[in-house]
């Protein structure tokens, strides 16, 4: 039996010292995974493996760009409208020379698999090319804006996950009438329109107890209402799936095990349950973050912060296709590597996982 | 994504206001009065709704890029409520008697905020630059309509030519739109004027410090600013110190903003957060009707079914605006008559109740007109095709004003007589295929401009969108033409008043435009400011503005 290491985030120092054996003991339960020790001699060997493995998700990570780019590409080819007509705006009075001018300067004069070709090649370069719209280089514009929308989707997810936990911490196991109001107010939560809920706090916070600024990027306490705004209905969600996950490790072998030996259930649930119940939290991660990017959309627009929700709002608006395609691109870009950081987090949460191990 | 949209409930669950109709209040100043003299410095923070898309007036369209522009760009002439020309730049000016051409005498004592003497090769720049091609100007080109070019006679008198007569020249003059870059700003790539922050310099009594998308644009004091427009109340410098404009698209976040004293200035308030405002003892309401064209239906005349008159006309006295527009719009905005607004010059009063709400009426030309069939859910038909007109509308502005809630009640009022109406959704790019192909039946729109010659843009077939103009009603129509060129052929306001009142009238008659309302610009601002006021195109004006802290 290799020493616990501290690999997960729910376990802090070992104080008692009695982790490993603890892991011993459950060992025969089959069920609580041992955190990745070093590697031994008389494994395979780690880099070619390795070095596959990365390989392989880098073509993948390739082909889904690729393919989000393509797609993106056919998309805005294909639905109606004159992307001149659409760059200069529903009522404008320019004459029928600038407009052909344009259409010149941005290509449109040339076949579809001539732009196409461009495009590609533009893209290769990292270069995402020039706003319509804004007359600017589309990565300036998303990197500028990327930092308030980060910043915000950050301090949502830790808002969410921290309150998550609480609620299932305290109700997991718990009798069910506890549980079900806790239910209630979860579903309320994961129901609720974030816009809405944001007006709400706006009123209830900002404009009568003028305990928060209306919006802005400056300072954390511009911050505070649209990070809740936006980790509320996530937190119902996550609580759920949680507090499920939770039952089920406490309902495990070892579970007994462990409190037969006098361990507190705040123990047990902080120290060996949660790392069960994790597991599918991870597997959620892909869904968090596609509602987060939603989310932002709308809490960015009601709370007038700035951030790629904003400017992928009014881009859609006046269809900016080279901003639509470089956030498109960029949200591929966030799942490609989510998922890959959720393959490691498996393998860390649950070694069996950890393809260098063979097989499962 | 399906991005939030508030329909009928929002309007029902706002507090019903009572009908108010405010009236103008004139152009400069005045407006909000604080007791007491102006104070100096201090930071006045503007919500306003939208954001401009282009911060160049010289390229956008938007009213707000011209209205925050202002600040910072100063004009040749300034004009009053009364449509009065007054001195800015130049100190006087004449028009020729053709009127194809106008000689400005310009001050000499005026620099832009980046040390540059503002001269005649200044002005020659700037409209040489707005009529570049590569300038892509959406708008501040067709205001200088048939330029040919400015001629600087000495370093201050320049000669502004045109290839035809050019009476709204000088209302065109006095706006944003035809403003003055320093020529240091317009030299090299004018592209990045757009863009906002300090490459746009000015002679204005703001500079314009900084601008982070989607949060706020920062403009301060220019201290050598002693140019002031003969219209303004005071002169020297700006009083304030600062303006912050923020950018709050949602109307209830703006009017929250207002009443908790976070901002002192928001646009756009609702009709429906009206009570809500003149509730606060803290805060006032400033309106005042937009001049220009009204809110208003254009008809497509080139397209069945509205190609037949009777149809259009049936379609113009079917609709209940009267009741439509005094509950949607909370009674705020008034029910309009003709197509252009009653603050706007050469406004025919006449028009007003000539052409009542008539049910029956409609009924009669449409059953002459041959759609005497009804079909199994009621609507009119003919050889077998539905009565039916397809009104699209612009997703991304869609609310605005209530205006698709609008659309709803001038539905139902029009099914009534058994026509259809089909309002799909669109993206600006599918909208402005559809509508300036002239392939849709009905278009909506308002225009701001403090000049009758709106007239010309929407009814002279010069200005047709194969041509790349806003005329959206598809039929040329000879004496339309001439009374629209005639108008921008003479500076006698006599004459001007009678071609563009039997304009206004060959409008309704041909039925090739349904008024609908006229827009108010409904701005709250809190008592501690004071000297805030509209200018002649309902654009609030900071220059004479203050606040007590």
């Amino acid at each position: 039996m290799t020493p616990r290491q501290a690999t997960s985030g729910t376990d802090s120092t070992d104080s008692t010292g009695g982790a490993g054996r603890v892991a011993g003991v459950d060992a025969p339960g089959g069920a609580e995974p041992a955190a990745a020790g070093p590697a031994r001699p008389g494994r395979p060997a780690r880099l070619p493996g390795l070095l596959r493995a990365v390989l392989r998700r880098l073509v993948g990570a390739v082909a889904v760009m690729f393919g989000a780019a393509t797609l993106a590409f056919a998309a805005l080819q294909l639905i109606p409208g004159d992307p001149v007509a659409t760059l200069l705006g529903p009522a404008t009075t320019t004459s029928p020379e600038v407009r052909q001018m344009i259409r010149h300067q941005l290509g449109y004069d040339q076949p579809v698999a001539v732009q196409y070709l461009h495009y590609l090649g533009g893209l290769l370069r990292g270069d995402l090319g020039q706003s319509y719209q804004l007359q600017r280089p589309v990565t300036d514009l998303i990197a500028e804006q990327l930092g308030p929308t980060v910043q915000l989707a950050l301090s949502a997810v830790l808002l969410a996950l921290l309150l998550a936990v609480l609620s299932a911490v305290a109700t997991a196991g718990r009798p069910p009438a506890l549980r079900a109001l806790t239910s209630v107010w979860e579903l309320i939560a994961v129901s609720t329109p974030s816009y809405w809920l944001g007006l709400v706090l706006l009123t209830a916070f900002s404009f009568q107890l003028h305990l928060f600024p209306v919006a802005g990027a400056d300072g954390v306490a511009a911050l505070v209402l649209p990070a809740v705004t936006l980790a509320l209905p996530l937190a119902g969600t996550l609580a759920q799936v949680l507090r499920e996950g939770l039952e089920a490790a406490l309902g495990q072998p070892f579970a007994v095990t462990v409190r037969a030996r006098g361990v507190g259930r705040a123990t047990l649930v902080a120290r060996h349950a949660l790392r069960h119940a994790a597991v599918p939290l991870v597997t959620l991660t892909g869904w968090l973050t596609g509602s987060l990017l939603g989310g932002t959309v709308l809490v960015e627009s009601v709370f007038g912060r700035p951030g790629v929700g904003s400017l992928v709002l009014s881009a859609v608006n006046s269809r900016d296709v080279p901003v639509v395609i470089g956030v498109v691109l960029l949200s591929a870009l966030l799942f490609v590597v989510i998922s890959a950081v959720v393959d490691l987090l498996y393998t860390v949460l649950d070694p069996r996982l950890d393809p260098r191990l063979g097989s499962r | 994504m399906r991005v939030f949209r508030p329909g009928l409930a929002r309007v029902l669950a706002s507090a019903v206001a009572g009908p108010l109709l405010l009236a103008g209040c004139g152009g400069q100043g005045g407006a909000t009065a604080v007791a007491g003299k102006p104070v100096a410095g201090g930071t006045l923070t503007y919500a306003v709704d939208t954001e401009p898309v282009s911060w160049d007036p010289h390229v956008s369209t938007q009213d707000l890029t011209a209205e925050l522009q202002r600040q910072v760009l100063d004009s040749l002439v300034s004009e009053d409520a009364e449509g009065k020309f007054h001195p800015w730049l130049a100190t006087s000016w004449e028009a020729a008697p053709d009127l194809k051409s106008f000689t400005f005498h310009l001050r000499k004592d005026v620099k832009f905020q980046d040390g540059t003497p503002f001269d005649g090769t200044a002005v020659k720049a700037n409209f040489d630059s707005i009529v570049a091609k590569q300038t892509k100007s959406q708008y501040a080109a067709s205001l200088l309509g048939s330029y040919t070019g400015t001629e600087v006679l000495d370093p201050y008198t320049v000669r502004v030519d045109f290839g035809t007569p050019s009476a709204p020249f000088l209302q065109a003059a006095s706006t944003t739109y035809l403003g003055f870059y320093s020529p240091k700003a317009l030299a090299g790539d004018t592209s990045k004027l757009g863009q906002g922050g300090p490459a746009d310099v000015g002679t204005g009594p703001f500079k314009f410090v900084s601008y982070s998308k989607g949060q706020e644009a920062v403009f301060e004091k220019n201290p050598d600013y002693d140019w002031a427009p003969a219209t303004a109340a005071h002169t020297g410098p700006a009083h304030l110190d600062k303006i912050v404009v923020r950018f709050l698209p949602d109307a209830s976040v703006r009017v929250g903003a207002l009443n908790s004293g976070q901002v002192q200035v928001a646009k756009a308030v609702p009709p429906q957060n009206v009570a809500a405002v003149k509730a606060n003892p803290a805060v006032k309401l400033l309106g005042q009707s937009e001049p220009g064209g009204n809110y208003n239906l254009w008809l497509n005349g080139s397209l069945a079914p509205l190609d037949d008159q009777r149809v259009r006309q049936a379609v113009q006295r079917g609709i209940d605006l009267d009741l439509d527009v005094k509950t949607v719009e909370f009674g705020q905005f008034p029910r309009a008559w003709s197509p252009i607004s009653a603050t706007t010059p050469g406004y025919d009063k006449a028009l007003e109740n000539s052409w009542p709400y008539d049910q029956n009426l409609s009924n009669q030309l449409l059953d002459q007109a041959g759609w005497t069939a009804r079909d199994a859910e009621g609507y009119r038909t003919k050889d077998g095709h539905r009565l039916s007109l397809q009104w699209p509308q612009l997703s991304a502005n869609a609310t605005q004003q209530n205006r698709d809630i609008l659309g709803q009640a001038i539905q139902a009022d029009l099914k009534k007589i058994g026509v259809e109406v089909v309002r799909p959704s669109l993206d600006v790019g599918a909208y402005s295929t559809l509508v300036y192909g002239g392939k849709a039946n009905i278009v909506d729109l308002s225009w701001t401009r403090f000049e009758p010659d709106v007239l010309w843009q929407f009814l002279n077939s010069a200005d047709a969108p194969a041509k790349g103009g806003i005329n959206a009603t598809f039929l040329p129509d000879q004496q339309l033409d001439d009374l629209t060129n005639q108008g921008r052929a003479t500076l006698d306001p006599t004459v001007r008043q009678q071609v563009y009142q039997k304009a206004q009238a060959r409008a309704i008659d041909l039925a090739v435009v349904v008024p609908v309302y006229t827009p108010v610009a409904l701005t709250g601002v809190s008592t501690k400011v004071g000297g805030l006021g509209y200018d002649s195109d309902t654009w609030l004006d900071f220059y004479d503005a203050w606040r007590t802290p």
